[in-house]
């Protein structure tokens, strides 16, 4: 279909397959099948930072999360975190048994979207190869070929979902969140649901499957090295929350930006600065904005967030098992920034072991049904809140009149923020991969989409402007003229 | 005619009963154990108010308000005939699509009349279009807010909220279909907390809220296990769910494909939720066109289309009639499917505003700030589009999203004829 005609052409990826949402990528060859141009297109728009003005801040919670079906919770937390500031409530003063609470349900959100990602979505690009006949790769053909891996992914999700259930009323779209706090703790008898190992497999076997996965990953680089060192590896900077004292914080941190060699970028900053550090570019072709720092400029100040950035950006890992693995992890780079987004998978099983450890210390905790659940101080215009959800730094502001409603709205979700990176995924594969080849296989451009599935992408979230990605490739000629569309049939 | 000791017989579908004379036929039906259905219709108000046409029953061969009937000798009214089921149930749809009801954002979820009458006559998506009304919601009270895309103009609260004084707080403007509540703001600041926590209380819809949160943990709520008529249905339902074993060997693999359009992939990721029951189901299923393969378009006739999301673009509604041409059956699955949801919280405004409110307003947009519009991209939509509203769709599985359990049996049933009757707590919109 694309062999070597002597004319240039445009091929697209639509719909890309195996992620959340809508996207596609459209690929420009010149006469000698050169790559002229690659981009990754976000085609949805659903205009939430619109219609959210006008609602009074407390239904913010319950209406940013359906941005997002895979991490509804971290749209609810950080909108959360936002309305708590309008009614005079920072992190420090929030009760504790609410931070608690919220934090538990985090982590389980985190451990669910993870598996979710690596079980569903991506394993069958590691398991049967990029290359494998395109009605295999699918977690149907990995049930029936590793049934015990496929077992074991679907009940670490499930256990997320159901922890999520128990906190929030519902598996998707619960409620949890109301501002100053939480509307309910966890019982005794809810808690016991998640320890004793009878309903579901315990906390305990999310730990030890959690260290197998991971085993599993580092095993497999280890047979895989090359490709998974090289393919789709490109410098980058990259942004996360850390601690006070650097650690990895999924919750409630200050950014961190370190340079693709390490160096720091900037530090510590804390998150209600986040308009003076960032300024977003828009382009014709995309409806998925470009964050960057303003103090490097668009070329140079984007970042990658997520799984690969956090552990590139932190300095210790506050779960003993987690650590341990971060450390081999870090080993792999000479201690330096990875930037193999191949290795984003490693990272992101090594979050999930870090979420078991802490969703096991949180279930123990006989506190998370006792003290004040809300609090409430002197009310104020302006809330903004960052969280460090699965795909990344997510961030939320909202200003609100003193009627209590909401004025002003805006969103850089985690997405957005590997909206280059993910460009750069993919200009990676088409000169490295396409470039030049006489035919433009099937195979070939699953390579596009093995390398877009990395990042996690999430194009519900990054659609809020608008909302979905599956892939298209679509071919060009020298005059622009469209000459083929590769929509995998 | 005031109510009297005489006891009296009167006939509710064909069955004599007793009651006193004077008596509310509502009153009567309830203590009988028939369920008339009512919005505006509560106790002390008398007489009743006979606004929401909800409790319409036929007295004589002639429709009238069910609450607007007094007992008296020799009266025969007929309830439950299929056809006042089916017109009460169209009342409350009309209720449906006149205002912007959407449930899942909606602080009186869970505890709302409207919404557990739709639960209760089984509405799974109403019979006429969306209005999408422009309506605004009113900040300037002290103690409440309008929210106005809610009302259902019952005029409970024009007739049951006073001050201390005896003042009203509430009054019908304008008249027609212009016609609205009204606040009097001066009025409204000299209720108490708890009368105007009472003024939400009555309210039967999400309009009247107080300015704090007042939503509630769903499972929790009012009429999230228990409906409205008190009458579960389990017990009937309880008998025939038993367990059909498909033997997979027996059945030809059936074919499924799935989209997401405009919606948050939040009724895939339920689908998920399947959990173990996914790896029975991909015994008797395989799927084709869908985000779980890498299958971009179909590969053959399909079974069973399932749909997330409504329409919001040009390549939505592209995707969705091939979605129709190419499967049998097609499915809207989950609220954004079935009504818009919440991206059409942007119908009642022009494109070009939301537009511009995301792409050049926003407190970081920098130098390089305009609407994306490119070849590549799909158009947007005036207004986000129910799918049954674009092409035929055969059934609907209502909630944001709908549980999995919920999703595979309705799936099961659909494709393998196994029994499957919807329980009262699953069947939800929010």
């Amino acid at each position: 279909m694309t062999k070597g005609k002597a004319t240039s052409r445009k091929i697209a990826i639509d719909p890309i397959t195996r992620v959340e949402g809508h996207g596609k990528v459209t690929l420009h060859l010149d006469e000698q099948n050169r790559v002229k141009e690659a981009r990754f297109h976000i085609v949805e728009f659903r205009g939430f930072e619109s219609f959210v003005k006008g609602h009074p801040y407390w239904e913010a919670p319950l209406l940013v999360q359906r941005l997002c079906g895979i991490c509804p919770v971290s749209h609810h937390l950080t909108a959360g975190k936002a309305i708590d500031q309008i009614v005079g409530i920072d992190p420090e003063t929030l009760p504790e048994t609410a931070t608690k609470i919220r934090r538990l349900l985090h982590y389980a959100q985190v451990f669910q979207s993870h598996a979710t990602h690596f079980f569903y979505l991506a394993s069958p690009d590691l398991l049967f190869g990029t290359d494998a006949p395109l009605e295999k790769r699918n977690i149907m053909e990995v049930a029936v070929a590793n049934r015990e891996l496929a077992l074991k992914g679907i009940q670490m999700r499930k256990f997320g979902q159901e922890l999520i259930q128990a906190i929030a009323g519902k598996k998707i779209h619960g409620i949890s969140v109301t501002p100053g706090g939480v509307h309910k703790g966890l019982t005794k008898a809810e808690r016991q649901f998640f320890l004793d190992g009878k309903a579901v497999p315990s906390v305990d076997t999310m730990i030890k499957w959690s260290l197998e996965m991971v085993a599993f990953l580092k095993e497999y680089r280890n047979k895989n090295q090359v490709w998974l060192d090289t393919f789709a590896a490109f410098p980058s900077n990259h942004l996360g929350l850390v601690t006070a004292d650097g650690a990895l914080e999924l919750y409630d941190g200050n950014f961190r930006v370190k340079d693709f060699e390490g160096k720091t970028i900037i530090d510590q900053e804390p998150d209600m600065r986040y308009q003076e550090l960032f300024s977003e570019a828009t382009e014709v072709w995309t409806y998925l904005k470009f964050p960057y720092l303003k103090s490097l400029g668009r070329d140079k100040g984007w970042s990658r967030v997520g799984p690969l950035a956090r552990m590139n950006v932190c300095d210790h890992i506050p779960s003993p098992l987690a650590e341990r693995e971060r450390q081999y992890f870090k080993s792999l780079t000479d201690n330096k920034p990875s930037n193999s987004s191949m290795h984003t998978h490693l990272a992101r099983m090594i979050e999930v072991l870090h979420c078991a450890e802490q969703m096991k210390v949180l279930l123990e905790d006989n506190t998370l049904d006792k003290g004040e659940l809300v609090r409430q101080g002197v009310h104020r215009n302006l809330g903004i809140g960052v969280i460090e959800a699965p795909r990344g730094t997510l961030i939320h502001h909202y200003e609100v009149d003193d009627d209590g409603m909401i004025t002003k709205c805006n969103l850089i979700v985690s997405t957005t923020h590997n909206n280059e990176p993910m460009n750069q995924a993919v200009k990676w594969v088409a000169n490295n991969v396409l470039d030049g080849k006489p035919e433009i296989t099937e195979a070939l451009l699953n390579q596009v989409e093995t390398a877009i599935r990395t990042f996690d992408p999430c194009l519900s979230c990054a659609t809020h402007a608008l909302g979905q990605m599956p892939l298209k490739i679509s071919l060009f000629d020298a005059d622009d003229k469209l000459l083929d569309e590769r929509t995998r049939d | 005619m005031p109510k009297t000791e005489k006891e009296i017989e009167i006939v509710l579908d064909g069955k004599k009963v007793t009651c006193r004379e004077g008596e509310n036929l509502l009153k009567v039906a309830q203590a009988n154990g028939v369920f008339i259905p009512a919005l505006c219709y509560f106790d002390h108000v008398d007489p009743p108010l006979g606004t929401c046409r909800v409790c319409t029953v036929k007295v004589k061969g002639k429709y009238t308000a069910g609450c607007q009937v007094i007992a008296k000798e020799g009266l025969e009214v007929e309830v439950m005939t299929p056809e006042l089921l089916d017109h009460r149930k169209a009342v409350v749809e009309m209720l449906f699509t006149e205002g912007n009801h959407i449930c899942p954002l909606c602080e009186k979820s869970g505890k709302c009349v409207l919404q557990a009458l739709g639960y209760e006559m089984g509405m799974e998506t109403p019979r006429f279009p969306y209005t999408f009304p422009n309506r605004e919601i009113d900040y300037k009270p002290k103690h409440i807010i309008m929210e106005n895309h809610r009302c259902i103009q019952c005029k409970r609260c024009v007739e049951d909220v006073f001050t201390d004084e005896g003042r009203p707080v509430f009054y019908f403007q304008q008249r027609g279909k212009e016609t609205f509540v009204a606040v009097d703001y001066e009025q409204e600041a000299k209720l108490s907390y708890e009368q105007a926590y009472r003024a939400m209380e009555i309210c039967p819809v999400g309009t009247i809220l107080l300015k704090e949160d007042t939503m509630e943990a769903p499972g929790f709520r009012k009429y999230d296990k228990v409906p409205i008529s008190e009458k579960s249905p389990e017990e009937e339902a309880k008998q025939e769910v038993k367990q059909q074993v498909v033997n997979p060997a027996e059945v030809k693999k059936k074919v499924v494909a799935t989209v997401s359009l405009s919606g948050c992939f939040g009724c895939h990721m339920s689908m998920l939720d399947m959990d173990l029951d996914l790896l029975d189901l991909i015994e008797v299923v395989s799927f084709n066109r869908s985000p779980f393969t890498d299958i971009k378009d179909f590969t053959q006739r399909c079974d069973v289309g399932l749909i997330e999301g409504g329409c919001c673009s040009d390549e939505n509604v592209e995707v969705l009639r091939k979605f129709r041409e190419s499967c049998d059956i097609l499915v809207s699955v989950g609220a954004c499917a079935i009504n818009g949801n919440l991206p059409a919280l942007r119908n009642w405004m022009p494109v070009e505003q939301t537009l511009r409110e995301a792409y050049l307003e926003t407190p970081t947009a920098d130098s390089t700030a305009l609407i994306p519009h490119h070849e590549d991209l799909p158009k947007i939509l005036d207004k986000v589009y129910p799918c049954h509203e674009v092409v035929k769709i055969d059934y609907y599985i209502p909630g944001c999203p709908p549980g999995g359990d919920h999703i595979y049996k309705v799936v099961q049933n659909l494709l393998l004829g196994t029994n499957y009757e919807v329980p009262y707590e699953k069947f939800k919109y929010d």
